[in-house]
């Protein structure tokens, strides 16, 4: 009964973030022995800090300028509440709901209805819309919007996908670096163990096969959650689960994407921008809006809950 | 031994300060969120002269909406404590849809640029009004809960913290369905 209720909802979601990231971890410090076992203490001491620091470089960037960087691949243009004036009405409300501060507000030029929201915490936060989608939806519905762009940074959700994409992307590089040394024969006789046992051979080199499908596998279901938190949390500001389930029916019934089909900034979206039919559903970064449509629904029959 | 010894001491100075902190942190949320109500409540007072005057120019004969509005608002304006401040609020919340529905009977008003942007300044900042509530009232709650709970309520006291009101709208004329006359 308990899956009804936002606020179940939303404690069901963390839990379930952090026990992807545990996984992630995990998965991480398997390869770490796998590279152990498989090429000992030496080259494994020097590759994996370095895949880490690679990975850590690499995300760390996007991370901290998200909300300058996300405007330049997406193309979206700032705009000042003289410009959209009825925008910011929306947007202060739930601002007021949320309590969080006031984002920085963006327009993107698209004939989708689309919605994102990024920015390294709540105070360098950036939430962007298209052309179209303020275009199609009313008030009731762009503040079930809103209400879910501003769960992701009440949520900290560029955090969380930094923290998922360091950690994916350091055992992408690491198996990458393992696996073309074991084409050519480097490390392993030089600085191996000579006691290691065949069967933990096999099973690293499984796992150096295996972990960058694992984790890319583990990252898009860390985005799935988040987005599913991201409604619940969006119920939690406005109490009003019908706005956003309209808002996801709207652009369930409408098939154009946006135009940039960036995989890197796909997650961002509040609606996919990749279709469904190519990607498949566990690598999807999404959960299928029908899915998210029938969770909102089932709030609803509860009745908005009082809010004390 | 000792070493022991002093680690409990630090680790229960730690503890007693942390739900110190959280409790005087809560009693402070609350206030802002208040504070936030009364924000948003006097934006909606000072839109009310101008809405009046709109309206009064398309609908001379409304006298009665007008002087309600007029009152309620001065009412609004002068409550301080959360009780009176939230039973204004209703009131005005009550007096400004009669005026409204008023508005409803005069097409050419309803049509006039001015007062379609005092209605989406009005209706935004009833939706912030009632936005503020809540956001007040899920922190009373909170700030209530660890009063009332183990172990933060041991230090309530210390901290000179209490349970604080909740934001109840208690109008009974807000209950009910507006009455509309044409």
């Amino acid at each position: 009964m308990a899956e009804n209720n936002f606020r179940a909802l939303q404690s069901a979601n963390k839990g379930k973030t952090y026990f992807l990231l545990a996984s992630m971890g995990v998965l991480t410090w398997l390869v770490a022995y796998a590279a152990l076992t498989y090429f000992g203490v030496g080259t494994a001491s020097t590759m994996v800090p370095l895949a880490v620091g690679f990975a850590l470089i690499g995300v760390w960037g996007s991370y901290y300028g998200s909300d300058k960087l996300v405007l330049t691949m997406t193309g979206a243009k700032l705009v000042t509440r003289e410009q959209a004036p009825e925008l910011f009405n929306v947007i202060e409300e739930v601002v007021i709901a949320s309590g969080l501060p006031m984002p920085k507000v963006a327009i993107v030029e698209d004939t989708a209805p689309n919605a994102f929201a990024t920015g390294r915490n709540p105070d360098h936060a950036l939430i962007a819309f298209t052309t179209r989608i303020l275009e199609v939806m009313d008030r009731e519905e762009l503040q079930g919007v809103i209400a879910h762009e501003m769960s992701h940074v009440a949520n900290r959700d560029t955090l969380v996908s930094a923290v998922a994409a360091t950690t994916a992307g350091a055992i992408a590089i690491l198996s990458d670096f393992l696996t073309r040394m074991m084409w050519f024969g480097g490390g392993r006789n030089r600085d191996r163990d000579n006691n290691s046992n065949p069967l933990a051979l096999v099973f690293s080199l499984v796992i150096l096969i295996l972990a960058p499908l694992a984790a890319m596998l583990l990252k898009s279901a860390i985005s799935r959650k988040r987005e599913s938190l991201a409604d619940a949390t969006a119920v939690s500001f406005t109490r009003n689960p019908a706005g956003l389930r309209k808002a996801l029916e709207v652009l369930a019934a409408d098939t154009t994407v946006v135009r940039q089909k960036s995989n890197a900034v796909a997650h961002i979206w509040i609606e996919s921008p990749l279709d469904g039919s190519s990607v498949s559903k566990l690598f999807s970064t999404h959960p299928p809006i029908q899915e998210r449509i029938a969770t909102l629904r089932a709030m609803e029959s509860l009745g908005p809950e009082s809010s004390n | 031994m000792e070493l022991i010894l002093i680690g409990a001491v630090v680790l229960l100075v730690i503890f007693v300060i942390a739900q110190y902190n959280r409790l005087i942190r809560l009693n402070i949320t609350v206030d802002e969120a208040f504070a936030q109500i009364e924000v948003q409540l006097k934006r909606r007072a000072d839109l009310i002269p101008n809405l009046v005057e709109t309206v009064k120019g398309y609908a001379k004969h409304e006298q009665g909406t007008f002087d309600a509005v007029v009152a309620a608002r001065a009412k609004a304006t002068s409550a301080s404590t959360v009780a009176d401040v939230a039973a204004a609020d209703g009131a005005l919340t009550h007096a400004l849809r009669g005026l409204l529905a008023v508005a409803e009977a005069y097409p050419d008003l309803k049509a006039s640029a001015n007062f379609l942007s005092l209605q989406e300044e009005l209706s935004t900042t009833e939706n912030k009004v009632s936005f503020a509530r809540q956001f007040y009232n899920d922190n009373v709650r909170s700030l209530n809960t660890a009063v009332k709970t183990i172990p933060t309520s041991f230090f309530a006291g210390l901290a000179k913290v209490g349970a604080r009101e909740f934001y109840e709208v208690e109008n009974a004329a807000d209950r009910n369905v507006p009455n509309v006359k044409f």
